[in-house]
């Protein structure tokens, strides 16, 4: 039995970050920018897989493709982290940002729990570093009484440090990354002439963003300056889509414990329904209402999951295509009531005919229209 | 040199070396340009229309300035391609790095033989076509082949996608660019032909031997082979032929021993499939713009203004011409950026310089790439999500990436014969073409016979897309607006594209008005419905196109009859109307009246089908009708205004009619004098008393009614008075919402007929019209004091957005 739902991903893929990083030539190794545990391309290979399989320690490792999309922006990733500027990645909710930098944190830096999670509430504190009072009364303000933050601990150790959702932090709260970011030193008024931490080269900052949702905050020239950035754009094809759907569901099947594997017809049809919602046309050329709520992959992998959920414990281990209608209901009316008429719409126009031209479960797929209300 | 193909058996009498290439490759013209200079042939073959031959000496002249482009055109008088007598035209364009125009200049430099060896368009058209017809698809459009480029079969089949999968690149063309162009310059010859001979076997292996007929690769290599055989059989013992790399494996079997025979017996007897009388072939200036394969025209490497710099670079003996023109290119974009946007520092050029190299490095290219150079701007630059608001760095780099250089012919060119007509007759008008100052000139085209002549010269040009000159004022009848106008004032400007223009529709015909003819011609040729039809019509009669008008004329008759679209008929009967009316000014000789009877009548057995209009109809609607109430007024038009009436009253009898169509149609019966005002008003009063919804639609029922009779607001009083009770029933919200449509029923009338409407409904409220129309005081002080805000806000609103 597993003691954490969700390990980090140094822990999950530990021999495989060993193995990248011992199998790195003499000359990759000269590459590899200080204090990062392997060189940019065994980076690369991390996230975008490879198909030669390595040795490492009498084992065989095939390293599989963790991140689907983009492999171009994967590598301006890589490049942005060597060089002086944070890496901010935004998009659309649900198009996996977070893994993004959870996989380069734990490649390039070996942990990716070094982590801010950005909220309305977060404050300067929170950012640069904070007092443990009892100690401070007891000693006065010295580095022991000091608590720092993940910030604090990038600078200090050179290693990545992962700001999440950082529009949602107030745009003051967000600038006290400024001075940071361009001299690379945080004061610490506190312990007098001692009070500078220089960072250590390694250390930079990989932000995540979303543009979409509500109560984000905008950012300033300045930070944004600070900053490369990086737009995740949602995955544009239904096969890549599919793809993705059935390797999530079938990782979370595993880890907890649910005997069941994603069935590919129903990864096609939840895949083509979200590509074809957000694109606003169906592969037939109907042209279709977008809803206004966030279509994104993300959500399409948590719809297949619920379903797959109440198949194992209420449905004799059957995956039933009317309780996958109901759970796309609940994910796309949480914003706006008028998605599901446009979800219904869609419903009646397009799959409609994809039933009556393809039948089978599309056929199934139209008839628990019922449950759109 | 292993690269070449020496055929043993032939290896005593000639050596021919086949060098495969890419179009718009610098390296690739880099290394043809070597091998050139070291093998010293003594003729250089190629790949290239034969028939374009003469062009050659042009092509190669020291005042031609790439980029131009060989213009193939053939009109297939004998129905052997599609069966219908259709004008096609391609491009084949050069740029300063096209390892074929390198050929040419090289041999010409080296005084060697030189020619074009592959079929003529026309042949290529007709062998592509013939094996398509025996049971494979493909259109028979004139436009799906205009380039004569065929690069793409290099670029698309299943082996590249798996290969550019396998090496982790985007598209074929970073490929591309990552083996053959980044380190080809640092390579031997020999080395980068065998690889790019590797990869074009590959390829072509990997096409189905169907495709390769459909495409008539087959038949042109087949006569490829035979000229190079023909050329060995001449006495040229050093034969050099130059070809797209995917026809070299194909050439290479022709050319064998067990094959050679049966070419030489083929080139004894080579034969043509077209007329050659049919086609011609001109070279024209082109640019970069519609060089660059990604604007959708030529093939062959796209970034055409990239690519030039890096073959300046290497003209000039540049150690790293990529790092150059990357870094020249983060730059210039940079210094674009600024001045359009004016937020980018040195900071962040520095910063998309790094972000180049990094990658270079990661991808373990030797230099920065066009896609380096693209993330590099992509990251550095785009300061928050990329979307269209914020893409405008990436479009400025693509501009520069493109690049905006044309080409120039030298004055031995060959002019075509529709170039010499509009220079003739811009000299018989006096217009000048010998300078590129633009001109103004104003034409009284209803006073003047040679201003009426100048008028419609200029408008045959704008009707061949040539951009000579433009209209800036006048009657424009297309669109009928500014009918008013007896004068028209011209601009026009010569300069290189004109030429081009001109060229692109040779194809037509020899004079301007051959062309225009043409064109004409194939337009009717299409289905088209009656509004297009009029419309050409209507240009036809602008361009003051006689002869034609007959042919046109009788195509607008057969559409209205086979076009059921009521909105169409209606543009059409607008249009001929006008025509009619301004007939004697334009001194036509056509009569226009059995047409419009023709149109009426569609119109009125197609009236019936309007009466459940959408909103965004509604305007239109009523135009047609209004139209066809004044054309049935005429004398001799009793009979169709009789059936105009019947058809308004049987659509009054749907009672899901628009509302404001049913206004607009009682407002035409009270017009008429089939209706009284007492009728109209017993109407109005059925919406007012009907439901909810029927209320809210009194609004648009009166905009109806008062586009056609709105003197009935002034004659019938009740009828003032139910609208006033309309507007006592609605509540605030509701009128806010029916404003807009109120606003537009009250725009028909004069500002003197609001205004003793207004005061009739002020009395109904007891009330003078002075009473509304006049406002209390305002103090001296109030005003200053708004004034004084006014200006405050102002200044505080300039300061936060100076931008405005």
């Amino acid at each position: 039995m597993q003691e954490i739902i969700k390990p980090p991903v140094e822990v999950r893929y530990q021999k495989e970050l060993e193995a990248l990083a011992s199998t790195d030539s003499a000359e990759e190794r000269q590459k590899r920018p200080e204090n990062w545990k392997m060189s940019p391309k065994a980076v690369r290979t991390f996230i975008l897989g490879s198909e030669k399989p390595i040795e490492y320690e009498g084992s065989t490792y095939l390293i599989q493709k963790k991140y689907f999309g983009n492999d171009a922006l994967v590598e301006r990733c890589i490049v942005t982290l060597a060089g002086n500027r944070g890496l901010m990645l935004v998009g659309e909710p649900g198009t996996a940002k977070t893994m993004l930098s959870e996989l380069l944190s734990a490649a390039i830096s070996g942990n990716s729990k070094n982590t801010i999670q950005g909220t309305a509430g977060t404050t300067e504190d929170m950012i640069k570093y904070s007092w443990n009072y009892a100690l401070l009364l007891a000693k006065g303000p010295t580095r022991e009484a000091l608590v720092p933050s993940p910030l604090y601990v990038g600078m200090e150790k050179g290693i990545l440090t992962r700001f999440e959702e950082i529009t949602r932090t107030p745009a003051e709260i967000q600038d006290s990354l400024i001075s940071v970011l361009s001299d690379k030193v945080l004061n610490i008024p506190e312990l007098g002439d001692d009070g500078f931490l220089f960072a250590r080269p390694g250390f930079n900052v990989i932000g995540t963003a979303n543009t979409r949702d509500k109560g984000v905050n905008e950012m300033s020239s300045a930070l944004k300056r600070r900053f490369n950035f990086e737009t995740v754009m949602p995955v544009n094809k239904v096969s890549l889509e599919k793809q993705i759907i059935m390797n999530e569901v079938n990782m979370l099947a595993r880890e907890s414990h649910v005997d069941m594997k994603a069935d590919e017809d129903v990864a096609e049809l939840l895949a083509t329904t979200y590509h074809e919602l957000r694109e606003g046309v169906s592969s037939y050329g109907h042209r279709i209402d977008k809803p206004n709520s966030v279509m994104s992959t993300a959500e399409a992998v948590s719809v297949y999951y619920q379903t797959m959920l109440t198949g194992y414990y209420y449905g004799d281990g059957h995956l039933d295509v009317e309780c996958l209608v109901q759970n796309l209901v609940g994910a796309i009316s949480k914003e706006d009531k008028d998605d599901l008429e446009k979800v219904k719409g869609y419903f009646n126009t397009v799959i409609r005919d994809k039933g009556s031209k393809e039948g089978g479960i599309w056929k199934q797929y139209y008839e628990a229209r019922k449950w759109l209300k | 040199m292993e690269t070449i193909l020496r055929s043993e058996e032939m290896a005593e009498i000639a050596r021919i070396c086949l060098i495969p290439v890419r179009h718009h490759s610098p390296a690739c013209a880099f290394h043809v340009k070597k091998v050139i200079g070291e093998w010293k042939p003594d003729a250089v073959l190629v790949e290239g229309p034969d028939n374009a031959n003469a062009m050659i000496p042009v092509m190669v002249h020291g005042d031609t300035r790439a980029p131009f482009a060989i213009y193939y055109a053939y009109h297939d008088k004998a129905g052997k391609i599609s069966g219908q007598q259709e004008h096609y035209k391609c491009y084949y364009p050069f740029l300063d790095y096209s390892p074929e125009l390198v050929a040419l200049r090289e041999a010409h430099r080296n005084m060697t033989c030189v020619s074009f060896i592959d079929l003529s368009y026309g042949d290529i058209l007709y062998a592509s076509h013939v094996n398509c017809r025996e049971g494979q698809e493909r259109s028979g459009n004139p436009e799906s082949m205009e380039t004569y480029n065929d690069d793409y079969l290099l670029t698309r089949n299943a082996y590249i996608t798996r290969l550019c999968e396998k090496t982790g690149m985007r598209s074929f063309e970073e490929f591309w660019e990552k083996y053959f162009e980044l380190n080809g310059m640092d390579e031997d010859s020999d080395v980068w032909f065998s690889h790019l001979n590797t990869y074009c076997a590959l390829a072509r292996e990997n096409t189905p031997e169907t495709e390769l007929e459909m495409e008539g690769c087959l038949a042109r290599e087949r006569h490829m082979a035979a000229r190079i055989v023909q050329k060995v059989q001449g006495g040229c013992r050093r034969v050099l032929v130059v070809t797209g790399g995917f026809h070299t494996p194909g050439l290479r079997e022709l050319l064998s021993a067990e094959k050679w025979q049966e070419t030489a017996a083929y080139a004894k007897s080579i034969g043509q499939y077209v007329p050659h009388e049919d086609e011609s072939v001109y070279l024209m200036p082109y640019t970069m713009e519609a060089a660059d394969a990604l604007n959708g025209y030529a093939s062959g490497m796209p970034y055409t203004g990239f690519y030039q710099k890096i073959w300046d670079g290497i003209a000039s003996q540049v150690q790293k011409p990529y790092e150059e023109a990357v870094l020249d290119m983060i730059v210039s974009s940079g210094k674009e950026l600024r001045k359009q946007e004016g937020y980018l520092s040195t900071y962040d050029e520095i910063c998309a310089w790094q972000m180049a190299q990094g990658l270079c490095s990661l991808r373990g290219k030797p230099q920065p790439g066009a896609y380096e150079l693209q993330d590099a701007v992509l990251s550095s630059y785009v300061k928050g999500e990329y979307n269209i608001a914020s893409d405008m760095p990436v479009r400025i780099l693509r501009q520069l990436m493109t690049g905006t250089g044309s080409g120039a012919l030298c004055t031995q060119a060959d002019v075509p014969p529709i170039v010499l007509d509009f220079e003739k007759q811009c000299s018989q008008f006096g217009i000048r073409t010998n300078t590129t100052l633009e001109k103004e000139v104003v034409f009284s085209i209803f006073s003047s016979k040679k201003h009426r002549q100048m008028s419609m010269f200029f408008h045959r040009l704008v009707f061949l897309k040539t951009p000579f000159a433009v209209r800036v004022k006048g009657p424009d009848l297309q669109r009928r607006v500014d009918r008013n106008l007896v004068r028209e004032v011209w601009k026009y400007k010569y300069h290189a594209q004109v030429y081009a223009a001109l060229i692109d529709v040779s194809v037509y015909g020899a004079t301007v008005e051959d062309a225009v003819m043409g064109i004409v011609e194939e337009q009717l040729g299409r289905d088209i419905g009656a509004d297009s039809a009029a419309l050409l019509l209507t240009q036809v009669f602008e361009m003051g196109m006689e002869s034609q008008l007959d042919k046109v004329y009788g195509a607008v008759q057969d559409a209205i009859l086979q076009d059921a679209d009521f909105y169409s008929v209606a543009d059409a009967l607008k249009s001929l109307l006008m025509m009619e009316e301004l007939g004697v000014l334009y001194e036509s000789r056509m009569e226009f009246g059995a047409l419009l009877r023709q149109g009426v009548r569609k119109l009125l057995t197609l009236l019936s089908g309007i009466a459940r209009i959408r909103d965004e109809k509604l305007d239109e609607s009523m135009e047609a009708l209004k139209l066809l109430y004044r054309i049935t007024g005429r004398k001799d038009y009793e009979t169709e205004r009789e059936d105009f009436f019947e058809a308004l009253e049987r659509m009054q009898g749907d009672t899901q009619i628009h509302a404001g169509l049913n206004g607009c149609i009682h407002g035409i019966l009270y017009g008429g004098g089939r209706e009284s005002a007492h009728e109209v008003g017993m109407v109005c009063k059925g919406y007012l008393t009907g439901t909810r919804e029927q209320l809210l639609q009194t609004a648009v029922f009166f905009r109806g009614l008062f586009f056609a009779a709105r003197d009935l607001l002034l004659i019938e009083k009740e009828l003032l008075g139910m609208m006033d009770s309309f507007l006592g029933e609605v509540s605030e919200d509701e009128f806010m919402e029916l404003l807009p449509q109120l606003r537009m029923a009250f725009a028909y009338f004069t500002p003197s007929e609001t205004d003793k409407i207004a005061g009739r409904a002020a009395a109904f409220h007891q009330k003078r019209r002075e009473d509304i129309m006049e406002r209390e005081e305002i103090l001296p002080e109030w005003f200053s004091y708004g004034k004084r805000l006014d200006a405050y806000v102002w200044d505080r609103m300039s300061r936060a957005y100076p931008e405005g």
